[in-house]
């Protein structure tokens, strides 16, 4: 093979080496959930928000400054939301003494629904209601359920997309006291 | 008839001369004033429309929210509309919007940072294959050094 065409199919080489490379990062970003899982406003100030109670009265986020907010958007025609609500409610029951609060927040839903669904699954930690959706959208919420970790200085911490689970919560909450701790 | 009976008679004319004057005016004014405002909504509306479609519905699978007929899109448009109403500006609702969703909230990357490799990649693909194509053609027809009619 002469030193031109060893040269022509180093090329070719090159060139069909980079075409894999770009192939191969397109589909590894592709197939990476985490453009949506990761939110932007990890490490930032919470949106603040006042919302009606639906068991109770009105919350604002900023009333529980000093505290880690467990913010969990729910709807009652959501089936995964049915499925952690023990998960929260056994959360909110175990840190409520350690300066925890669990709040839920309906999302898009019938009032009279919600409250069957409170009713009928027990919960006793203090639930709103995002009439406007404007709350879920300051959280860049992409369905439900999904929850915000808070730290005492009102920082996100954390989100979880998808059901969470006592163990799980309970980690984030110990890391959301210990940021605020510092 | 007396000079001021006359004056009398003709007063009532002139006076109902004047309140339908008046109501030409007022009425043109309140016409006017609905014309304009007609013209802002619309404007506003227009303007709604176009910050929509900037932005992706983020339960849907690459539809605007302005198309998107999600309820989480058509708060998504009311939230729009009520900002602009407010006296925010277009960038300023897009940039709450990519604050709660990141830059992927956006139909198009933002030309800026990394979203400039977006409108960057494919050109220098283009040329980069054109050039090591022609380059390759150019090598590929040339006659080798050590063929026979070289060697003659």
């Amino acid at each position: 093979m002469t030193s031109s065409r060893r040269r022509s199919v180093a090329l070719l080489g090159v060139v069909v080496v980079g075409v894999l490379v770009v192939v191969a990062l397109l589909s590894a970003a592709l197939s990476r959930p985490s453009a949506e899982a990761a939110s932007p406003l990890v490490g930032r100030q919470a949106p603040d928000f006042r919302l009606e109670g639906l068991n109770g009265p009105p919350v604002s986020l900023s009333s529980l400054r000093g505290q880690v907010v467990v913010l969990n958007f729910w709807a009652s025609w959501c089936a995964e939301c049915r499925v952690e609500q023990p998960a929260l409610d056994a959360t909110w029951k175990r840190f409520g003494d350690s300066g925890v609060v669990v709040v839920g927040v309906d999302f898009q839903d019938q009032s009279e629904d919600a409250q069957q669904f409170l009713a009928e699954l027990g919960i006793s930690y203090p639930v709103v209601r995002d009439a406007d959706s404007r709350t879920a959208l300051a959280y860049g919420l992409r369905g439900v359920p999904e929850t915000f970790v808070i730290d005492p200085a009102g920082q996100v911490v954390d989100r979880v997309i998808g059901p969470v689970d006592a163990d799980g919560l309970a980690t984030r909450i110990r890391t959301a006291q210990e940021r605020g701790a510092r | 008839m007396t000079a001021q009976a006359d004056r009398a008679v003709r007063r009532p004319g002139r006076d109902a001369l004047l309140v339908l004057l008046a109501v030409a005016v007022i009425a043109g004014t309140l016409l006017a004033v609905s014309m304009s405002g007609r013209g802002q909504s619309s404007q506003v509306a227009v303007q709604a429309h176009e910050v929509a479609s900037s932005l992706r519905c983020p339960v849907c699978q690459d539809l605007s929210a302005a198309d998107s007929p999600a309820p989480m899109a058509a708060q998504m448009r009311q939230q729009i509309l009520d900002d602009l109403r407010r006296g925010r500006s277009p960038e300023q609702i897009r940039s709450t919007f990519v604050n709660a969703y990141g830059a992927s909230v956006l139909m198009t990357p933002p030309r800026r940072g990394i979203g400039w490799a977006a409108y960057a990649l494919p050109l220098l693909i283009v040329v980069v294959a054109g050039a090591t194509g022609a380059a390759l053609l150019r090598r590929l027809r040339r006659p080798s050094d050590l063929s026979p009619a070289g060697r003659l």
